[in-house]
């Protein structure tokens, strides 16, 4: 009962940072990029709630748009590696054999390398938009899905209900499509949940670095980049607020996770 | 002795390696430029002309790639990872040189961490339904949430700019004498910053593992017969330990990642920074030698994991996990 | 030697144990028979204070005069560690999978009584022969042993410690026939030779037949029949026990 509210308590705090962002133009008090060199470094206050940043930019507007920026990669590059996870899950999985066996000893390969690395040296020569920084998450991010989706599929194929319609003759897709992929839709939904805030974290990190989103689209990690400089002059509040909105985004997701693994946890264990 | 298992592993820690020199090798070859030209660097006057067109003939663009990628590898192998092209110097010795900074940053929050996370972890699961035990579960989620990089830039505006007492960035004095004692001064904030939103999750994992076994039914038996509690407890954590080796194995990757960021927001003249210097000015021999380098220190890393767990798990030494 | 008097057990208000009272002889071998669910295994927790938590008694279970339901911790830890041992159903998973034998018969049995090592050493080797266990064993993990040594060495440990209660909760359940047969004839002789009072938990009659004296019957949750064994197979009075004989041929 008392993790039920703690998991709704969490899913409305996660809902509401992304209808925030979603809907920056409804909430945000100025327009982001909008410069004012007589107004800058001006530290939270009345007309400007959150303070200015060094080009007399409205911090509290920036950080809605950019939520925006940074969530929406992280969705597109989390749906990009969901795909690419069922697929190459579902066929080791599906298939089995031998087949099985080369696909997860490169997926273990894959997985020894720091995925950062991977996109850093993708980031060497593919460096554009935010788009092409989704599709770099996205390609390197689908290892742990890959396995789960393997892992439930193998699970689901033993099955009895699945060796029922096998020997009925439903077709290979209606099985894979209505009973497999179905029945592997919970744990494929809390690593998917864990994917997500993995993203948020690898665009904020580049965005940071500098190498991530072009600076002239806010997103959190950009401007956690300029407050590395901010800082020095003591504007702490340009470093403070982005940060604290990628800690609840990955704190609310981390908790509904654990909220949602759990129960089959303690399933497994009965 | 299980002979096969290290044998498994060896060959994994190949395949990895492996792929990453592939991987580097396309990154050489979509670099703009000639590959040859990539490799030794554009201006690299180190190099005598023998050796130019050495390198030159062997990446000669009338090879099939697969025989370029051969040629290229045997060049890696003999310790020729090319030339910067923005420093002209050595990759080898660029990367030399920055190693010593990571392997130390690495091996003193690693060990922080484990020291910490064993004796956190332990307590919290050794009291099951304490506030230790339900408290690390909520913290530890809530510190391994935390972007490292940014509790980074909060300890620089506290401690650097406020108060003035730890160097925000670097590895040492500029004009210093570079002593022992001036880089630790300077790795205390990076150090503190990993170990701080990294600690809590490994304790949570040893937790849970500590709980998971307190309830086995070996556990029970001893404790109906009287056997001291205390030799109860050590067996306990011997056995748990073995998923949390196995769990530091898996996260070492991510780990690597992470300190890479920490690395380049305080300055700290390890591998991490290089290689996001690298990236940032298309240095590409320079990328290719520090992915290939960071790829080592993983598996070789992974490696001394697999030895520890050799040694603590009687199943793995005895190959009874035939499967 | 033991004594349970009215002894009942729930869990979150709903009874496991009703109303149980039954005697256990010194020098005897006491069986209580009855199928999972009877409750039987759930009277031994109770004994050892192993209940689960959230579990709840009543009643006593006085052992040589002192209820055991009415002790304290100290005073139940220094109990199952002087008086008495207990050997439990499965026997393959009753030693710690990653610490030699040695270690762990020693805290079995050398451990609780305060021996040194090497007096342990001495006096456990020869257990071990006797039982026809090989003295390697001692080096090796108990993943190497099949379950009928581990339950072999199970015994060992109670021969070496000699105690005042024997407790086997269905000892040879997990154990194939032969074993099992081996292994009720070290209790028997455990039994003759060291006066061992033993309370033997099973669900299967041949075994209370072949090693009993007296015998207990517990079912849903109650104690519907006591008495000595060739007493109970000649006139049962209560329609389960009765029951339970006839389904044995």
């Amino acid at each position: 009962m008392k993790s039920r509210k703690v998991l709704l308590f969490w899913c409305v705090v996660l809902g509401l940072i992304v209808i925030m962002t979603a809907f920056a133009g409804l909430f945000s008090t100025h327009a982001p990029n909008d410069m004012d060199m007589d107004k800058i470094y001006v530290p939270p206050g009345e007309n400007h709630l959150l303070g200015t940043d060094h080009l007399g930019r409205d911090v509290f507007s920036r950080l809605l748009e950019g939520g925006k920026v940074t969530l929406t990669v992280a969705g597109v590059s989390v749906f990009l590696s969901l795909v690419i996870g069922v697929l190459y899950g579902g066929i080791s999985g599906y298939v089995g054999g031998y087949v099985d066996v080369v696909m997860m000893r490169f997926l273990e390969a894959l997985i020894t390398i720091p995925s950062l690395i991977l996109i850093l040296a993708f980031q060497a020569f593919m460096q554009g938009g935010m788009w092409s920084m989704a599709l770099i998450i996205g390609i390197t991010g689908w290892l742990v899905t890959a396995r789960i989706v393997r892992s439930e599929f193998i699970r689901l194929k033993e099955a009895e209900f699945v060796k029922m319609a096998i020997m009925f003759g439903t077709p290979v897709w209606k099985i894979i499509f209505g009973h497999m992929l179905r029945n592997s839709v919970p744990a494929i939904f809390v690593v998917t949940l864990f994917n997500f805030a993995g993203a948020v974290f690898i665009e904020v990190s580049l965005s940071f670095l500098g190498i991530g989103v072009p600076p002239a689209i806010p997103s959190w990690g950009n401007m956690l980049y300029y407050a590395q400089n901010d800082i020095l002059i003591g504007a702490w509040w340009i470093g403070l607020f982005p940060g604290i909105m990628i800690f609840i985004t990955i704190l609310s997701i981390n908790f509904i996770g654990e909220a949602l693994k759990d129960p089959g946890r303690r399933r497994l264990n009965a | 002795m299980s002979v096969k298992w290290f044998g498994k592993r060896m060959v994994m820690g190949t395949i990895v390696l492996l792929v990453i020199s592939f991987l580097s090798f396309f990154i050489m070859h979509l670099a703009p430029g000639d590959p040859a030209t990539a490799f030794y660097g554009g201006n690299a006057q180190t190099l005598n002309t023998a050796e130019k067109e050495r390198i030159s003939r062997a990446f000669s663009l009338d090879r099939p790639v697969i025989e370029q990628y051969g040629l290229w590898l045997k060049e890696i192998l003999q310790g020729n990872l090319g030339y910067s092209s923005k420093e002209g110097r050595p990759v080898t010795v660029i990367l030399l040189e920055r190693l010593p900074n990571t392997l130390l940053l690495f091996g003193v929050t690693l060990f922080f961490i484990i020291i910490g996370s064993l004796w956190l972890g332990t307590v919290a699961g050794m009291q099951k339904g304490s506030l230790w035990d339900k408290g690390l579960s909520t913290i530890s989620i809530a510190t391994s949430s935390i972007p490292s990089f940014w509790l980074g830039i909060l300890f620089i505006s506290f401690f650097s700019v406020k108060l003035g007492i730890l160097p925000s960035s670097g590895t040492g004095e500029v004009g210093g004498d570079g002593g022992i004692l001036d880089k630790l001064r300077h790795l205390i904030m990076p150090a503190a910053v990993i170990i701080l939103t990294h600690t809590g999750i490994y304790a949570r994992f040893l937790q849970e593992s500590i709980k998971a076994e307190t309830s086995k039914y070996y556990v029970m038996v001893a404790k109906a017969n009287g056997v001291l509690e205390r030799e109860i407890r050590k067996g306990v954590l011997r056995n748990a330990s073995i998923p949390y080796l196995n769990y530091i194995g898996m996260t070492i990757p991510s780990f690597f990642g992470g300190s890479i960021i920490v690395e380049s927001l305080f300055s700290w003249a390890g591998l991490g920074q290089l290689l996001v210097k690298a990236v940032m000015m298309k240095d590409f021999p320079l990328i290719m030698g520090g992915i290939l380098f960071t790829g080592l220190l993983v598996v070789f890393s992974l490696f001394i994991i697999d030895l520890v767990m050799y040694a603590v798990d009687p199943k793995l030494r005895k190959g009874a996990y035939s499967r | 030697m033991l004594k349970v008097d009215q002894l009942s057990i729930s869990i979150n208000e709903k009874n496991i144990v009703e109303d149980s009272s039954f005697l256990v002889p010194r020098g005897k071998i006491t069986s209580i028979i009855g199928e999972s669910g009877s409750g039987k295994s759930m009277t031994v927790a109770a004994l050892l204070g192993n209940l689960p938590l959230g579990t709840e008694t009543t009643g006593k279970a006085l052992f040589d005069g002192k209820d055991l339901m009415d002790s304290s911790t100290e005073e139940i830890m220094g109990i199952r560690k002087t008086d008495i041992f207990t050997i439990f159903q499965d026997a393959a998973n009753s030693f710690n999978p990653s610490v030699k034998m040695e270690r762990q018969l020693y805290a079995f049995s050398g451990g609780r009584n305060g021996d040194t090592v090497k007096q342990f050493r001495a006096k456990m080797s020869s257990i071990l022969v006797e039982l026809g266990l090989s003295v390697a064993i001692f080096h090796q993990y108990p993943f190497e042993l099949s379950g009928g040594m581990l339950q072999r060495c199970m015994i060992a440990c109670a021969l070496y410690v000699k105690p005042n209660l024997l407790i086997a909760d269905e000892p040879t359940s997990s154990l194939d026939r032969v074993v099992q047969k081996e292994f009720i004839d070290i209790l028997k002789v455990l039994n003759e030779k060291q006066g061992t009072t033993t309370l033997l938990i099973t669900h299967d009659l041949d075994i209370v037949a072949e090693a009993a004296d007296e015998m207990i019957v517990m079912h849903a949750g109650k104690v519907v029949e006591t008495g000595s064994v060739a007493e109970l197979f000649a006139r049962p009075t209560h329609p389960y026990t009765k029951r339970l004989l006839e389904s044995r041929f």
